[in-house]
């Protein structure tokens, strides 16, 4: 895994996510696109990586939040992890399955954060509003999770696999 | 066996990251003043290239909101032209009534948008993610002379309060934030209370609480509809800020004391620039001594007891107000 490429990518994540996503909103809800590259980490890094920098990514997008510093980071890690986990005996091979982990995933961490930041004295989070969030933001990261395909495997390098966009169906 | 040990490896690795999150969640949560100031350094080191990219892609904000909100901004222009021909009809009414305006201002006493020092500054972007709505962030920091707690403005009153300073951009939780209490005073009546918007209803706020607030046989304590409510002198923020008008009066759910529903002066989901009101701030409302009303508090100013006129501007000094 190359950290400066990783990194590059993360900033431009992160930059894209505080600018274009303010303003850009599907039925009022903004694309969660730190969540599904945390996803989309775990899933292609493994449980091994994939937590780690799915945990920068929160970190960073914490810094921007109003919630404590730190509750995105543990949910991205978590999700990172149970994708990475959960998707080590999968072959890989088809665009729809890609499409449904970054539906759960994105769901998975979206409710988690939610719940969380209610444990953590956050209010207002756990409600209707949350379960809406979580499943516009889920399918919208389905959509975008076969185009995200080609950065991580840029940003991941050779030795993951991962010859960019091509293998999959 | 390897993939037994990888897996093993994996957990212990996020068993360590879950310690750091508790650790910088309970650093956070405990307010360490490092860690805030940790997380401005990395908002002001990103606001070069979070600038560069605002201004590369507002074009695409503008054309997505533009095709894809336009039933929205038809409505809105409709409603923007009745009240284009409305003022433009009440242009002589008002160039008649506009001594008389003063007046009425002076008899208020409503010092509002005089001798305040302001800094003006341009809504950068609204809420980032999903959970946080009623925020935005300014183009004015630290470096401008902005604290935390300081009162936001616009022309037609109340936007918030300035909630997160950094170096050059600062974050404002909206008056719309039904989290965020408000000292207010009712105009008509010289009521004090404490209210906050109505979740789930846009340009809403309701008054409900506050010290002698008046209960539903008090009929004669109702405040007008249409009457003036603004920021109470003892509240957090700079007194006599418009907030809105009354309109509904109404008993709360215990039948027992009153609710007042206002109408907000300001639509905070629309702004573009705001002004900051540069003045001293309280991080809470000060809470004075109970002071029986029959017994003389230790430290008067034996002056007060001999002149007649000097609890008349002050109200009842000993009271806990709020």
């Amino acid at each position: 895994m190359s950290a400066l490429r990783l990194g590059v990518l993360i900033l431009l994540t992160l930059v894209v996510q505080v600018t274009v996503f303010a303003d850009v909103r599907i039925w009022g809800i903004a694309p969660e696109l730190l969540v599904l590259f945390a996803v989309m980490l775990g899933y292609w890094a493994g449980p091994q990586s994939g937590p780690t920098a799915a945990f920068v990514i929160g970190l960073l997008w914490d810094v921007y939040l109003p919630t404590p510093l730190g509750l995105s980071a543990i949910v991205f890690a978590m999700v990172a992890f149970a994708v990475g986990t959960g998707g080590a005996e999968l072959f890989r091979d088809s665009k729809v399955q890609l499409a449904a982990i970054a539906a759960v995933g994105t769901f998975g961490a979206v409710t988690g954060y939610a719940l969380l930041g209610e444990v953590m004295g956050q209010r207002g989070l756990v409600d209707l509003e949350m379960l809406r969030v979580a499943l516009i933001a889920g399918l919208i990261n389905a959509l975008l999770a076969p185009l995200t395909r080609p950065l991580v495997a840029w940003a991941l390098g050779p030795t993951f696999g991962l010859s960019g966009a091509g293998d999959i169906r | 066996m390897a993939l037994a040990q990888r897996t093993g490896r994996a957990r212990h690795r996020l068993i360590l990251l879950t310690l750091v999150a508790m650790t910088l969640l309970t650093v956070d949560l405990r307010g360490f003043e490092t860690a805030r100031v940790a997380q401005g350094y990395v908002r002001d080191v990103l606001h070069p290239v979070n600038s560069l990219a605002s201004s590369i892609f507002s074009p695409v904000g503008d054309i997505w909101n533009s095709v894809f909100q336009y039933d929205e901004l038809e409505a809105e222009n409709a409603a923007l032209q009745q009240q284009l021909d409305a003022l433009s009809g009440a242009a002589i009414q008002a160039e008649a009534d506009n001594s008389a305006y003063r007046q009425l201002l002076e008899s208020l006493e409503l010092p509002y948008a005089l001798d305040l020092e302001t800094v003006t500054a341009r809504v950068e972007r609204g809420p980032v993610g999903n959970f946080a709505s009623d925020v935005v962030t300014i183009n004015k920091g630290h470096s401008h002379g902005l604290t935390e707690g300081m009162t936001v403005v616009t022309g037609a009153g109340l936007v918030g309060r300035v909630d997160r300073v950094d170096g050059v951009t600062s974050t404002v939780q909206l008056l719309s934030d039904p989290g965020l209490l408000v000292g207010v005073r009712l105009v008509s009546t010289n009521d004090v209370g404490l209210g906050h918007a109505v979740p789930g209803e846009p340009g809403v706020f309701i008054i409900n609480q506050g010290p002698n607030w008046p209960q539903i046989s008090e009929a004669e304590l109702l405040p007008e509809i249409g009457s003036a409510v603004v920021t109470d002198a003892d509240s957090r923020y700079t007194a006599d800020v418009p907030i809105g008008r009354v309109i509904e009066v109404r008993p709360a759910s215990d039948e027992l004391s009153l609710e007042v529903l206002v109408k907000l002066a300001n639509d905070v989901e629309d702004l573009a620039f705001v002004s900051v009101l540069i003045t001293e701030q309280r991080a809470e409302p000060p809470l004075l001594p109970v002071v029986p009303s029959t017994s003389v508090p230790l430290d008067l100013d034996p002056d007060l007891l001999n002149d007649p006129n000097a609890g008349d501007s002050g109200g009842s000094g000993g009271e806990v107000t709020q």
